[in-house]
């Protein structure tokens, strides 16, 4: 096969790639806290144009296949947002080490 | 004030402790806040605008659309400004678009990159929306994946799926079904749920 088509598509770029084989999972649920607050995070994040949409959602393709197939949706959001936060250096890594340790210190988690 | 009512008053507690990509968001969301980027009042005012928006408000278009010719052109026209004449800002500074079926033209929406969706009428979007097969195959075949809705379009009626973007997004105006002429107005919103706006699904008098 060609090489071409894997530069020209964005490997999101899933439209007509499906087939009847894989069924819809049609269910409802709500969302966990979280995932509420983190798509807030990231309404907050594009409104002051510090990460907008478009660079969240190339942040969520820019993750690698492997963990693109594995992270749920707004597990893919919050590592793209601090991905981004951290190239553009609004975030340090220290910045992010020191806190989500922190954090998992205040609810008694390990990480 | 008496308290009689028959509900549990448990209260809400997170059973489970948060994991790892809670805990990268509740990072994030602190970081920035010291560092004066955003503001803990920001996220809040975002969750209230997230819940306040809910298929109610693309029902109420529709039902308007539905009973007013003069309201239909306009939402047609120009769907943001007819959507804040009915006091319905469409926040995400997108521009949205209402897509009219008709006896021979059936419409369904969808994001092929991500997640697309007219949050600001619907709310937010159901999971399947939002799932790798949805997306995949909606726009190759449509009536296979509306089957899976237990929708049956007819072959002689023409299917149009409109691919959404970050910066445009699409809503279906639903036919309205025969036999309505003298519902009232809030029998018709009944009718007009969610899946029938994203056109999985169509107007069904029960």
């Amino acid at each position: 096969m060609s090489t071409e088509i894997m530069v020209k598509k964005l490997p999101n770029d899933i439209g007509g790639t499906g087939c009847s084989d894989d069924k819809i999972e049609i269910y409802e649920r709500n969302l966990y806290p979280w995932e509420k607050r983190c798509h807030a995070l990231l309404d907050v994040l594009d409104y002051y144009k510090i990460v907008n949409t478009e660079e969240k959602r190339r942040g969520t393709e820019n993750i690698g296949a492997e963990m693109v197939a594995k992270l749920t949706y707004y597990e893919k959001w919050i590592v793209s947002a601090s991905n981004c936060l951290l190239q553009k250096g609004i975030l340090s890594p220290d910045d992010i080490a020191v806190k989500t340790k922190e954090v998992a210190k205040r609810y008694d988690v390990k990480l | 004030m008496t308290h009689n009512h028959p509900h549990d008053h448990t209260p809400i507690v997170q059973e489970e402790k948060p994991g790892y990509y809670e805990i990268l968001e509740i990072s994030v969301r602190e970081l920035m806040i010291e560092k004066g980027r955003i503001t803990a009042d920001d996220i809040r005012k975002q969750i209230e605008l997230l819940d306040s928006r809910s298929p109610v408000l693309g029902q109420q278009l529709v039902v308007r659309a539905w009973t007013d010719a003069d309201f239909k052109k306009r939402l047609l026209e120009n769907g943001n400004a007819a959507a804040e004449e009915m006091d319905i800002t469409i926040y995400d500074d997108t521009a949205f678009t209402v897509l009219e079926d008709t006896p021979q033209l059936h419409h369904m929406i969808v994001c092929t990159l991500c997640s697309c969706y007219p949050r600001a009428v619907l709310g937010l979007p159901p999971d399947w929306y939002k799932s790798k097969q949805y997306r995949s195959r909606a726009v190759k075949e449509p009536r296979s994946v509306l089957a899976e809705f237990g929708t049956i379009i007819p072959d002689e009626i023409r299917i149009i799926i409109n691919d959404s973007t970050a910066n445009q997004r699409y809503m279906v105006l639903p036919l309205r079904p025969e036999g309505t002429e003298d519902f009232t107005k809030e029998e018709l919103e009944k009718l007009v749920t969610r899946d029938t706006m994203i056109g999985v699904t169509i107007p069904k008098i029960i």
